[in-house]
């Protein structure tokens, strides 16, 4: 019986890749071991999680050649990597770093996929802005060492295995979208030349955003606003409150 | 170039770092690591929609996706301010120290006890010295251990 | 008026005062003392619609005279109320109906109730609820007149319920007082047992007659369905059932009577019902609303006419009523009490005047309804303007010598004891005339047959017999009604000896309760005040319009018999068994004799213990011994109904209160224990931390997810 299923079949890859990314995400999670069953989970699921990624890899073969563009694979193994290693790692300054380099990883993925400036923007706002402020609050809060609740998880391994199954479905309707049986995705490739990788992109877009959706960058604008008038209402009203306390108390 | 593989590899991409993000808000304590996840959550987001942008030659994925760089960045202003809140009551990071919505029957979940840990104390990222030694300030030197 | 139908004006009756009741209710706030002005002015223009029928009617009757017997009626239906199909067709139309009786009934509400109306002007004034007074009355005249005109028994439920509550909200006007409160209850309650008879008499009546019309309606395809009271059935001899079904139809509907008319056992509400305004107690429970038993009565006479021995039975009741309240009425120290015992005395006697069974009997009824509405109200309306100058205080041993004080008042209220009393030439005096001589031809049938109706009344009086004694004729019957002899000779000499003993009664304790307050020494309570003056005109107008009523309307219509002939023509009094007992009219001097000589008496007696020196009971309780115990107890009958209702329904409540806590209740609770054993379950999972509930949530969307994905699968 056994011999009769192909090892390199699309459903025994999809479902080794998703047991296995499971496994390795539970063994990486933090959770509260010593420091030597610690390493040794650590390095068990960083091998797990390299198989799964190649299950997964092997699986895109399969499904349509993911070789064709090295760029994309380089790129989207950065941006892959570094976003488990955001978040199984302890620190959450080593965290925000790892986020930062998945967040050029995912740039890579966007420019590649002809979304230069958006490629850009993400750079520009994550890792330029909000990754900073980030960094500044770890900066002001973190205490010194480790915090316990940094060295433990909720509830890793329901998590895990949510997380995974989570990621063979959504590969299993990605997948089905090639069997073009499905009607509404059997539609091929489009004939229309798309535009998105000529030389005046930006201004394309820009004409796009100020045009057809110019009400939606006005609200936009203004949720901004709102934001940033909010926060600094909060913080305010916060800060009395605790000069308020510290004078009862 | 618009080829339905190069579709599908994207979506992966993008279903992998949702799915992640997912098991980093789920199980990560630390209230800026759930944010981090959640950014990340939408990172996955966004690759899908550069992705069928592409695939349909269309640029509503791509509108879209500069709308949710918008809305990103004010749920970061107004989460870390709340974040900054939470930190200033409990003096800590931790998801788990908010229980009072509990049923009153239950009592407080407590972490179990942690056996030592051979990684402390922290050490933070340090960049290469160059140039001159800058003075140490004494005083600063009693109040932090780091940094 | 020429130009507007009869049936037009039959609607308007009761249309405007309802129309005025809805105004009042709507804007009564805003009218603010003008809030009597709706009501009254709608009820006038009633009084002139009522007025205008009652003449036309009369003009019909008139063209017909000659044959007495020939009925004049006039049916409008407005509308289907319910129209049910299938083997035994059942329909209620919403009709009205115009004969003389109806247009008798309705003049004399109008009537009264305009003068209650304008006085109520007076009396009211200045009240919180002025214009809550005044849309109750308005209703009141609606529902009564609908109850009067109505042409079918449901209809005629439905109005005797609303008639009810008019008088329920009315007793209980000043609700924030306890014992209105509580009179306004006890009305209720005891008038529940009476409907009760009425309604299940009117399921027989649907079982026995397969229709509640009083009138013939024509079907679908022109086949004539005779109705109860319908032309078709009068003139069949057979048309009505009696035997066990008839008398328990009857005795359902004197059931019914006896609670609206408060008679015995079911009078105990009315003494008590005199906790409401002085006006409505005038109208409702003195001039209108308990004559409803009257009219019932009188409007199905051919059914009783069927079962002798239900007959006998209203007699009984009513001459025993009269007797009883006659007694506890010589006691009473309340002037509204004496009258309100004097009022259910005197529908005693229209009852027992009913009970005859008689043209004359059932005539004398309506014609003693009639000057007994005018001569009442008025009397409760002296006793209102007493009330309102006195500061509230209506004990008559606390005043005294007020003909000084309000003499348009004692002048009234003097015309309207003589009525009452019977003293000739009053109305009263010939009213109760006629009801003496009913009762006394049942008593001695050979007596005052010396004319040529004498054959038509000693066969008459021998089928009485017959029925009675006759083994051949009443073999069968007398096995099943064991009560037979009932209608004997004897038992009405008996109810003839007990009225006339009433009427003495009558005579005293109305004289007893004139010179108790007109006469003597001035005497005027401290409530009083400086207010102690004659009434405004508003209300001693209407006080001497009643009494120059009570004065002539008596000799007016026996003299001329104009009302006893125009009653004769409603259907109900053309029944071939009713017709049979017609008797030419005659005015019985040996009758008022002894009347008259019964009211002197009367008279004479409370002259004797009342006039000229106070009197503040002593005598009569010398006079009397332990019997006056017994009367100011009223024959211990609240106290009766107390231990043998009151007590075991309280006990039975009492244990039904344990059950509900302990069972019932105690079911519910355990069955609220499942719910909050499961939450004790469910319960363990609310840990209050956030990540564990984006985790359940998680798992839930996926659980979901995969169940659709396998569902899809292939």
């Amino acid at each position: 019986m056994l011999a009769a299923i192909d090892p390199f079949s699309p459903g025994v890859l999809l479902a080794t890749g998703v047991t296995a990314t499971a496994a390795s995400l539970w063994l990486l999670l933090p959770r509260g071991q010593s420091g030597r069953r610690e390493r040794t989970a650590r390095w068990v699921g960083a091998l797990l999680g390299l198989a799964a990624l190649s299950a997964f890899v092997a699986t895109g073969r399969r499904l349509g050649g993911l070789g064709e563009e090295a760029v994309f694979l380089i790129v989207s193994l950065v941006a892959v990597v570094s976003a488990a290693a955001t978040v199984v790692t302890r620190s959450p300054v080593y965290a925000a770093i790892w986020f930062a380099l998945s967040l050029a990883g995912v740039a890579g993925v966007l420019l590649v996929l002809g979304a230069q400036f958006l490629g850009v923007a993400t750079i520009v706002v994550y890792a330029g802005a909000i990754l900073v402020m980030f960094l500044f609050v770890l900066m002001l809060a973190q205490p010194s060492g480790l915090a316990p609740y940094d060295r433990v998880s909720n509830e890793p391994l329901l998590a895990a295995v949510a997380g995974a199954v989570l990621l063979g479905l959504l590969s299993l309707s990605i997948g089905r979208l090639s069997a073009g049986d499905d009607p509404a995705t059997a539609d091929p490739a489009p004939a229309v030349a798309v535009d998105a990788l000529q030389a005046d992109h930006v201004a394309r877009l820009g004409g796009e955003l100020f045009g057809r959706h110019l009400v939606a960058i006005e609200a936009a604008g203004v949720l901004l606003l709102i934001a940033l008038v909010g926060s600094i209402a909060i913080v305010a009203r916060t800060e009395e409150a605790r000069v308020q306390e510290r004078r009862a108390g | 170039m618009q080829s339905l593989p190069m579709l599908q590899n994207a979506l992966i991409v993008g279903a992998i770092l949702f799915s992640l993000g997912l098991v980093g808000i789920l199980a990560r304590r630390n209230l800026i690591v759930m944010f981090l996840a959640a950014e990340m959550m939408l990172q996955g987001i966004s690759v899908s929609l550069v992705a069928w942008s592409r695939y349909h030659g269309d640029w509503g994925g791509q509108i879209l996706v500069i709308f949710v760089l918008t809305v990103a960045a004010c749920e970061a202003a107004i989460a870390l301010v709340f974040v900054l809140g939470a930190f200033s009551r409990t003096g800590r990071l931790d998801a788990a120290a908010w229980q009072s919505l509990r049923e009153a029957t239950l009592g407080r979940v407590i972490d179990r006890e942690l056996p030592a840990s051979d990684t402390l104390p922290q050490k933070f990222p340090t960049l290469t010295p160059a140039g001159v030694l800058p003075e140490t300030d004494e005083d600063e030197l009693l109040q932090r251990e780091h940094v | 008026m020429q130009d507007i139908s009869p049936a037009t004006l039959l609607v308007l009756v009761p249309l405007l005062p309802l129309v005025g009741a809805i105004i009042t209710v709507a804007f009564g706030r805003r009218l603010g003392s003008r809030a009597h002005l709706p009501a009254v002015i709608s009820i006038a223009a009633a009084l002139a619609c009522a007025v205008v029928l009652l003449s036309g009617t009369a003009r019909l009757v008139g063209d017909g005279h000659g044959s007495p017997a020939r009925p004049v009626e006039m049916i409008t239906t407005l509308w289907q109320w319910a129209t049910v199909e299938g083997t035994q067709p059942f329909s209620i139309p919403v009709a009205l109906r115009l004969d003389p009786l109806t247009a008798t009934m309705l003049t004399i509400i109008t009537s009264v109730g305009l003068l209650v109306a304008i006085y109520s002007i007076g009396y009211m004034h200045g009240d919180p609820g002025y214009p809550r007074f005044f849309a109750l009355v308005a209703t009141f005249v609606f529902s009564m007149a609908m109850l009067v005109a109505a042409s079918n028994f449901l209809l005629v439920y439905v109005f005797w319920e609303a008639v009810g509550a008019c008088s329920y909200l009315l007793i209980g006007f000043w609700f924030r007082k306890p014992e209105a409160a509580k009179a306004a209850k006890k009305a209720f309650l005891v008038n529940r047992v009476g409907d009760f008879g009425l309604a299940v008499a009117t399921f027989l009546l649907w079982m026995t007659y397969g229709t509640l019309n009083f009138h013939d309606t024509l079907s679908a395809d022109g086949v004539i369905m005779p109705g109860i009271l319908g032309q078709t059935r009068l003139a069949d001899a057979s048309g009505y059932v009696g035997g066990l079904v008839g008398t328990a139809i009857c005795l359902l509907l004197l059931l019914a009577a006896c609670g609206k008319s408060a008679q015995l056992p079911l009078h105990v509400w009315l003494p008590d019902a005199m906790e409401g305004p002085t006006p409505a107690s005038s109208l409702i429970h003195a001039a209108t609303m308990v004559t409803a038993g009257i009219y019932l009565i009188a409007r199905s006479c051919p059914l009783f006419v069927a079962c002798p021995d239900a007959l006998t039975m209203v007699s009984i009741v009513g001459a025993t009523t009269a007797l009883v309240a006659g007694l506890i009425g010589t006691v009473q120290n309340d002037l509204k009490r004496v009258l309100a015992y004097s009022t259910i005395s005197q529908l005693g006697y229209m009852f027992a005047s009913l009970g005859t069974g008689t043209l004359l009997g059932f005539t004398a009824a309506i014609f003693h309804l009639l000057t007994h509405a005018f001569f009442k109200a008025l009397l409760f309306m002296g006793a209102g303007s007493v009330m309102h100058s006195m500061g509230g205080v209506i004990d008559m041993r606390r005043f005294g010598g007020l003909r000084r004080i309000m003499p348009i008042t004692a002048a009234t209220f003097l015309v309207g004891s003589l009525a009452l009393a019977g003293v000739a030439p009053f109305a009263g005096f010939f009213s109760k005339d006629e009801i003496l001589a009913s009762l006394n031809s049942r008593g001695w049938p050979d007596a005052h047959h010396d004319d040529h109706h004498a054959t038509a009344r000693k066969g008459d009086a021998a089928h009485f017999q017959l029925a009675a004694w006759s083994p051949d004729a009443g073999q069968q019957e007398n096995e099943l009604r064991p009560l037979s002899r009932l209608d004997s000779p004897a038992t009405f000499r008996t109810l003839f000896w007990m009225a006339l003993f009433t009427a003495g009664l009558t005579a005293f304790y109305t004289f007893r309760a004139v010179f108790m307050t007109f006469t003597g020494p001035t005497r005027v309570p401290e409530e009083a005040g400086h207010h102690a003056h004659e009434s405004p005109p508003v209300m001693t107008v209407p006080l001497i319009i009643l009494a120059i009523a009570s004065a002539v309307s008596g000799w007016l219509l026996f003299s001329t018999h104009a009302l006893a002939d125009f009653l004769a023509a409603t259907p109900s009094f053309t029944a071939p068994a009713v017709v049979a007992t017609a008797v030419k009219p005659v005015f019985h001097w040996d009758l008022a004799l002894q009347g008259t000589l019964a009211a002197a008496i009367g008279i004479a007696l409370a002259a004797y213990g009342h006039l000229g020196r106070r009197s503040d009971g002593p005598q009569m309780e010398r006079f009397l011994g332990p019997l006056e115990t017994l009367f100011a107890r009223k024959f211990f009958l609240d106290e009766i109904y107390s231990a043998l209702v009151v007590k075991p329904l309280e006990a039975l409540a009492l244990v039904a209160a344990v059950f509900d806590r302990r069972v019932i209740d105690g079911l519910v609770d355990r069955v609220a224990m499942i719910p909050l054993a499961l939450a004790a379950v469910v319960r363990q999972f609310q840990s209050g931390l956030l990540q564990r509930y984006a985790l359940a949530g998680v798992v839930g969307v996926l659980a979901i997810v995969v169940a659709l994905a396998w569902q899809l699968r292939g």
